[in-house]
């Protein structure tokens, strides 16, 4: 009766001796480890790869060593949550100025393409894409098939169900940028947080102008928005072809989207609510 | 009174034919919990491996030497639990200290690998099959292979089931579970080939 007690004792104490050893004869964790895990505490811990690196953990690795990196591979997430930035801000030593680096993404289409005919391939916009130039009439439109609906860590994306496209919720969206890098036909933009004005035409071809025969929404170039503005707020980019807007400029006068004949200048709080025609 | 069962037969007999997952129904919880992506079950595969052999090692080791001569058999599992449980803490120290890449590769694993059942079950099959130390390695090892095999199969077929438009009361873990089900009895077909 004696024995297995004796010996499960004696095998609990050899066990918690060995441990004991173990963490003394080995070296202690470098320092930048036990600051990287302060780092980490603040984060938001998705591991989404948005920033650049494999996980949260070697983001807050390179972070200890570096702060630097906050710049060059920002954490949009924690720019969101006021806890989290100041959590960081007080381990690293940092002083963030919000408002240059926090972004939103959009979706620089207005929906409402014609189909050139019925695809029932592999239900992605990958490979979707890859025939005839996609199965829309404009060769740059959404496509609807959600790829980035799929790849938003914060499910800030859904289906518009009126237009039939991708629709982002600014609110819920924190500018990772990873939708950028999946959409095949780079209709999703990453425009300032502080933005006013939208611009909702992703057509790049620059010798014409996409017409009615490519898509009834498009931006026609009329420049109508760079007259009505009563601020000099809007340049008409000639390299692009497009609209630009000075954030700082802006009076927020609303002139440009009553001015527009295609109605793809859309406030960033509205963009859900823009009218299907 | 050591089994004189070869270790060519022990290996492929614990990978293949009694294989962990698929034959015994151990180790479950990582089938389906980890079998999602390929590289995590990668990983997970040859860390559940690395676990086994040394628990197998350790607690055949204390089996052969201690348990039997003080004639405790009947103490095998609350002795293994303390002897894994240590030996992983142990490792993970280990590995913390000495490589962080691999850590965070593991990290997540390897305290799930302590209260593993097919861990624990390995070494209570060697000890009833009266292994000896080099046999409860090899069967360890085998044990491992078959583990990770099943993972990386069945992790290779949910991958390609999320692409496939399964009816929607299916999708997700009921598809896998019907996976698992008809891969137990495509293994069942090993049987009787030693």
């Amino acid at each position: 009766m004696l024995w297995p007690i004796l010996i499960l004792t004696g095998i609990g104490l050899v066990c918690g001796i060995l441990i004991l050893v173990v963490n003394r004869v080995l070296p202690k964790e470098p320092a930048t480890l036990k600051k990287a895990e302060e780092v980490n505490e603040n984060l938001p811990g998705m591991n989404c790869g948005a920033c650049g690196y494999p996980g949260c953990f070697s983001y807050a690795q390179a972070l200890s060593k570096d702060k630097k990196v906050f710049y060059s591979n920002t954490c949009t997430t924690v720019l969101q949550d006021e806890k989290m930035l100041s959590g960081i801000e007080k381990v690293l030593d940092l002083k963030v100025d919000k408002s240059s680096l926090n972004m939103k993404a959009v979706v620089s289409c207005s929906g409402n393409c014609e189909n050139i005919g019925t695809y029932t391939g592999v239900a992605t916009c990958k490979t979707a894409s890859k025939i005839l130039r996609g199965f829309k009439r404009c060769p740059y439109s959404c496509l609807g098939l959600g790829d980035c609906i799929e790849t938003c860590p914060q499910n800030a994306i859904h289906l518009d169900i009126d237009t039939n496209i991708a629709a982002i919720d600014p609110e819920k969206c924190n500018g990772c940028g990873l939708c950028v890098k999946e959409c095949p036909r780079n209709v999703i933009k990453l425009i300032p947080a502080n933005s006013k004005i939208v611009f909702l035409c992703n057509y790049q071809d620059l010798r014409d102008i996409p017409g009615r025969e490519k898509c009834d929404s498009g931006c026609i170039k009329c420049r109508k928005c760079v007259k009505a503005c009563t601020n000099e707020a809007i340049t008409w980019n000639k390299d692009k072809s497009i609209p630009e807007f000075d954030l700082e400029k802006c009076n927020n006068c609303r002139a440009c989207i009553e001015a527009c004949p295609q109605k793809i200048l859309v406030e960033l709080d509205n963009i859900n609510k823009k009218s299907s025609k | 009174m050591n089994s004189s069962a070869s270790l060519i037969t022990i290996f492929i007999g614990m990978a293949i034919i009694n294989n962990m997952i698929l034959t015994q129904f151990l180790g479950l919880c990582p089938f389906f919990g980890v079998s999602k992506k390929l590289s995590n079950a990668i990983s997970m595969g040859i860390a559940v491996t690395f676990v086994m052999l040394l628990a197998a090692t350790a607690t055949s080791v204390i089996y052969n030497y201690i348990l039997v001569p003080y004639e405790i058999e009947f103490m095998d599992i609350i002795i293994y639990i303390l002897v894994i449980a240590a030996l992983v803490q142990i490792v993970e120290i280990t590995i913390r200290r000495t490589n962080i890449i691999l850590y965070n590769a593991l990290g997540i694993y390897l305290p799930l690998i302590t209260t593993n059942c097919a861990v624990l079950g390995i070494a209570l099959i060697n000890a009833t099959n009266n292994y000896s130390i080099a046999q409860s390695m090899v069967s360890a090892l085998g044990a491992g292979v078959g583990f990770t095999l099943v993972l990386i199969i069945m992790s290779g077929i949910r991958e390609r089931l999320e692409l496939g438009e399964a009816p929607k009361s299916l999708r997700g873990l009921p598809v896998a579970f019907v996976t698992a089900a008809l891969l137990a009895l495509a293994f069942m077909g090993f049987s009787g080939l030693l």
